[in-house]
């Protein structure tokens, strides 16, 4: 079909300090973003980064970010977020660095994706943990990592459908 | 964005999950705000983040509200709840692992649905889908078949509770069934009366419904061309069933006394005038309020008496007069007549008549039944529902209704006849002979007929030698007709009964162009065809027994129908012959009157001359199909208003501002064209500010009136017009402000004899080529004093004029009539090539006050209450500075009037009507049109006696009633000749 093609980018946001991942919010990451490809790739650059580029979500308990580049210039502009070294927010620069896990044609692919990658990632934590405790919540969380029936979902869907007509 | 959009974003973006992340502190609250675009808001999750500070997992918190608020929220979202400052200050591994399982979670629920989800198949993948899965859910697979069919029968109902089901209506067979089909039309006609004709015009015309009828307007194929030509070379046929006829019955000096209270001799001859009286024409005479001569009009009505009996002072008189009038006339009579006792009908209400199968066969007739007209076998069986029966005559009128009042003191009575008698009315030169064609007076009855003994009237009148010579002279009379040339040739309003024969036995087979047969008749009768042009119809044969309500209930009642006629006709042994002997019920009473012309002015004098053709009730279509099987053309409504413009005869109810009924037309009119005018999109509209037409709708006579006696009471001339006006609308404003209480003296339209001829010898110029002198001599030629002495009379009064353009120019309604000015005058005498003097346009002061309302409705609103002085002031500017208009208006109704703006339109109150335009305004036209006859526009309209006088007064002798004409929407004044017709 017709449509404008993106590429997305699911990145994850490595900080040294994980406190400091909670500072972050989509407008600094943007910010950062545009001046490391402003720094590299000049004003080109900075006017390719600026058409339809955005930060479409950003987790900042897990530091997920996703990033949409038009596909027409994505390589350019992924080339410069290694030199993202710092991202300044609320007054703070927190040092990290970026790291791109997946590039997809939609949103939905990045999703589905990052799915895979968490389970996997709570997978790889599960044997390492020190306490019961600990281990006992990574399980908790490893269960709740499934959703309901499909039937319910549409259920609630419809019924939510109901109260907008009314 | 709109609202529907964020809707509709909102519901797609529902399952998506929106970023986490702890909201900027108040410093960054500007710059969260200014996000792109695309940029998802940040404050949504502000709430379940404040929940989850306290403890370490904020997220599960997350997870737990968001189905709740959900959806993407742009912008900064204030109400999300407080923003907290603090940050945690160390992390765990549980609360990293909640922090992945929630994201998951979030993740997981956007993949598995799909944003639209208004459907199930939705979420299957493409390569499942299948054709027609939304009608059939056994396409879909077995685990979404449950939830599909529940969504199905959801949207089932749905569509169901907006769309009402219709009631099952019968089969078209049951329906067009004959019985069912006459309940009907019965039940249509309980608001709208139905003339007997139509059903012929509704599959014929454009219909309307007017004066509580149903009447046609035009002709729903092309034939304005074709209808002027039948009206000045053929015929034209109306149906004019719908006019009212009154009946006054009573001594006749007793009727004339006290008729002669609602006219008066100065407007012209009254009831009483000689040949009227004598039965011998027919009269028209303009009614007004008992004793209220020249200030309350009630309208135009027409009468025609019945002729004197030997011996007897009795006497019968008929009123015809407008729906719209009847009601005021009714009273009005009755009050005069002193009839206020009302004569209950009979229980079997007068129209009821029972038909010819009711008469034969007794028993069909249940006598305690209100309408005995069970013809139809059904309804014998179902005695219980709603006869089928076809309603004639007044279908509306309740059986208890009164229709006829009598006095106890002077013995008068008035019975309403709406409806009891069809008029047709044959406009043009031929009509006589498309009536000498259609009709033949009635055959006599041979000696076997008048020696039985039956109901119907004619063999009885046939046993009565007086009455037969009579029915022979009218014959002659009638045969007589064939020899004239045209109708205009007989004196106007000639009167002659008649007894025909059933039109419809001489239906031709074809439809034919009747033409006169000149030649042939020659032979006839020279010296008698003579006398009938010069003396018109002598009285006794102006005698019908249409006037007896007992033949008209006989011929009714005895109608042959349609199917027995046809009947008779298919057991003739030679086909389409004549039928022989004429069936006895084929007798009708009928009269026939005829119509003036153009009776005022120079030009196309008796144009339009035509005869009225008055038939018992019932035999309408009787007469109507063989009239039309004679070629003549049918006009509706629109018709007959052209044909009295071309008259130059004022038309009922539209050119009687005065009365009433034309009160109500204007308002009616108004509220058409406004509508009309409000349906096209505003960049559509006229402005008609703009054009400096101040009320392009109505017609402000009351105004205009006022205006002019005040501007001639102050002596204006030509120059100081302007000024005074202004000055005088602010009076008028403000003495309409002070005091309402005060009593106005209403403008009334000019209708002495005397006072209008006086007028039109004025208004001729008296050195024009080719015109008579004609008894200019006799009055006193124009001067101040005439003038101020006429004026003292008729100060506040209107004027009818004809308008004639000099050049081009299509004149509309409600053009304005200007005085010119003496330089205009100097460029007409100079040039004939030049159309006129343009108006430079005007400003619209209301144009930026409704975009500023339109901007900001609520300050619009509080302005409206509150009067707010800089805008009156701005707009007090821009009138100063304005170069063209005038026109001057107080801020306080400036402000009060915003309101109720309409781009284009002048707000209430109006501002001078007089002097709102460069050229001083006398009047406005309220028909005009390109005049076929004259080969120019033509219009007709009122001006003011004293705006009128006041100009000629000014006007050099070759210039004497030349006036400016110009449209609504137009800035183009035309010069044209107005001429008052007595």
């Amino acid at each position: 079909m017709v449509r404008l093609k993106s590429r997305y980018l699911l990145c994850e946001v490595n900080v040294s300090d994980r406190s400091q991942l909670l500072l972050l919010d989509d407008r600094a990451i943007m910010v950062a973003v545009k001046a490391a490809v402003a720094r590299t790739h000049g004003d080109y650059g900075a006017a390719m980064c600026s058409i339809r580029f955005c930060v479409k979500y950003l987790n900042a308990h897990t530091g997920i970010v996703f990033l949409r580049f038009p596909k027409r210039c994505y390589k350019l502009l992924w080339t410069a977020l290694p030199f993202i070294t710092s991202i300044e927010t609320r007054g703070q620069k927190i040092p990290c660095f970026l790291n791109c896990l997946h590039v997809g044609g939609t949103i939905r692919t990045c999703q589905k994706f990052l799915i895979r990658y968490n389970t996997q990632q709570l997978h790889r934590m599960l044997p390492k943990c020190k306490s019961e405790e600990e281990k006992q919540q990574v399980r908790k969380a490893i269960l709740s990592c499934s959703l309901t029936e499909s039937k319910e979902a549409f259920e609630e869907d419809s019924e939510s459908e109901e109260e907008e007509e009314e | 964005m709109s609202a529907a959009k964020v809707k509709m974003r909102e519901k797609k973006m529902r399952n998506q999950p929106a970023s986490v992340q702890y909201p900027s502190s108040s410093s960054n609250v500007e710059s969260s705000t200014q996000n792109g675009a695309d940029a998802p808001g940040t404050g949504e999750n502000a709430d379940p983040l404040k929940g989850g500070l306290s403890e370490v997992h904020p997220s599960t918190e997350r997870k737990k509200k968001t189905p709740h608020q959900s959806g993407w929220v742009r912008g900064h979202h204030k109400d999300g709840g407080g923003y907290t400052k603090e940050m945690p200050k160390y992390i765990t591994a549980g609360a990293f692992a909640r922090a992945r399982a929630a994201e998951v979670s979030a993740m997981l629920k956007a993949v598995r649905k799909t944003t639209s989800s208004s459907h199930v198949f939705e979420a299957l993948p493409k390569h499942m889908r299948r054709r027609a899965m939304s009608h059939n859910t056994k396409r879909l697979p077995h685990r979404l078949r449950e939830v599909a069919n529940r969504m199905r029968e959801k949207s089932l109902q749905a569509g169901s509770k907006k769309k009402k089901e219709p009631a099952k209506s019968k089969s078209r067979k049951a329906r067009r069934r004959h019985g069912n089909l006459l309940l009907e039309f019965n039940r249509r006609q309980r608001k709208n009366i139905w003339l007997e004709t139509h059903i012929w015009h509704a599959k014929r015309f454009h219909m309307v419904k007017k004066w509580g009828y149903c009447l046609g307007d035009r002709p729903t194929y092309k034939c304005y061309r074709a209808c002027y030509r039948a009206m000045s070379s053929h015929c034209l046929l109306q149906d004019l069933s719908y006019y009212c006829c009154i009946e006054l019955q009573g001594d006749e000096d007793k009727l004339v006394a006290a008729l002669s209270q609602l006219t008066s001799k100065e407007a012209g001859p009254t009831f009483a005038a000689a040949l009227c009286l004598s039965g011998r024409r027919q009269g028209s005479v303009m009614v007004y309020r008992a004793g209220r001569y020249p200030s309350q009009p009630l309208g135009p009505v027409t009468f025609l008496w019945r002729p004197r009996t030997q011996g007897s002072m009795h006497r019968q008189l008929w009123i015809w007069a407008h729906p719209t009038l009847k009601q005021d006339l009714l009273p009005e009579l009755q009050t005069v007549c002193q009839c206020c006792e009302a004569v209950i009908p009979p229980a079997a209400p007068v129209e009821v008549n029972p038909t010819l199968e009711a008469d034969s066969e007794p028993e069909n007739t249940p006598e305690a039944k209100p309408v005995p007209g069970t013809k139809r076998k059904r309804s014998r069986k179902d005695a219980t529902g709603p006869p089928a029966k076809k309603i004639l005559g007044d279908g509306t009128r309740l059986p208890s209704t009164p229709v006829s009042w009598r006095s106890s003191s002077n013995g008068i009575v008035i019975n309403d006849l709406t409806m009891e008698i069809v008029r047709y009315r044959l406009i043009g030169p031929q009509s006589h002979s498309v009536l000498v064609d259609t009709l033949e007076a009635a055959t006599g009855c041979d000696e076997v007929q008048k020696s039985q003994t039956c109901s119907l009237w004619w063999p009885q009148h046939c046993s009565d030698e007086a009455k037969m010579t009579l029915h022979q002279q009218q014959a002659d009379i009638f045969n007589i007709l064939k020899g004239i040339y045209s109708t205009a040739e007989l004196p106007s309003g000639t009167v002659l009964g008649l007894t025909v024969d059933d039109p419809r036995l001489t239906l031709p087979r074809k439809r034919v162009k009747a033409l006169p047969c000149v030649k042939q008749a020659q032979e006839v009768d020279e010296e008698k065809r003579r006398k009938l042009m010069l003396e018109g119809v002598p009285e006794p044969c102006c005698q019908s027994f249409i006037w007896e309500q007992s033949v008209r209930d006989n011929v009714t009642d005895n109608k042959i129908s349609e199917q027995e006629l046809n009947r008779m006709r298919s057991e003739v042994l030679v086909p389409g012959s004549r039928l022989s002997p004429t069936p006895l019920q084929g007798r009708v009473p009928i009269l026939l009157v005829h119509q003036p012309g153009k009776q005022v002015g120079h030009e196309m004098s008796s144009w339009g001359a035509g005869w009225d053709l008055l038939l018992p009730k019932g035999w309408g279509m009787a007469f109507w199909i063989p009239l039309v099987y004679r070629g003549v053309r049918i006009g509706g409504l629109n018709m007959s208003l052209k044909h009295s413009q071309n008259k130059a005869a004022p038309h009922f109810p539209r050119d009687y501002p005065d009365c009433p009924a034309g009160m109500c037309f204007q308002e009616e009119q108004e509220a058409e064209l406004l509508d009309k005018f409000k349906r096209h999109p505003p960049a559509k509209r006229t402005n008609y500010i703009k054009h400096g037409c101040v009320a392009p709708f109505r017609c402000p006579w009351q105004q205009l009136a006022e205006e002019w006696e005040i501007i001639v009471q102050e002596g204006g001339s030509q120059a100081q017009i302007t000024a005074q006006a202004d000055a005088v609308t602010e009076e008028r404003t403000s003495q309409q402000a002070i005091s309402i209480t005060k009593p106005l003296s209403r403008f009334t339209v000019l209708r002495n004899r005397k006072a209008l001829r006086l007028l039109s010898a004025w208004c001729r110029p008296t050195t024009s080529k080719g015109q008579r002198p004609c008894r200019v001599g006799e009055l006193p030629p124009i001067s101040c004093e005439a003038v101020t002495s006429f004026l003292s009379a008729h100060a506040m009064s209107l004027v009818w004029v004809h308008v004639s353009l000099l050049s081009k120019g299509k004149p509309e309604y409600h053009a304005m009539l200007c005085v010119p000015t003496p330089e205009d005058l100097k460029a007409l005498g100079n040039r004939q090539g030049t159309g006129g003097p343009q108006e430079p346009p005007h400003r619209d002061h209301f144009k930026s006050r409704i975009k500023r309302r339109k901007k900001d409705p609520k300050k619009a609103a509080t302005s409206s209450v509150t009067p707010d002085k800089p805008d009156g002031k701005e707009a007090e500017l821009i009138f100063a500075s304005d170069l063209d208009t005038n026109a001057s208006k107080d801020p306080k109704s400036f402000s009060e009037s915003s309101s109720d703006l309409i781009l284009g339109l002048w707000p209430d109150p109006l501002p001078s009507v007089a002097s709102h335009c460069s050229r001083v305004t006398v009047g406005w036209v309220t028909q005009g049109d390109f005049s076929m006859s004259a080969g120019c526009g033509e219009a007709l309209g009122f001006v003011s006696v004293a705006g009128l006088l006041n100009t000629l007064l000014n006007q050099t002798s070759e210039h004497k009633g030349k006036l400016l004409l110009r449209n609504p929407t137009s800035l183009h004044y035309r010069f044209a000749k107005i001429n008052i017709e007595v």
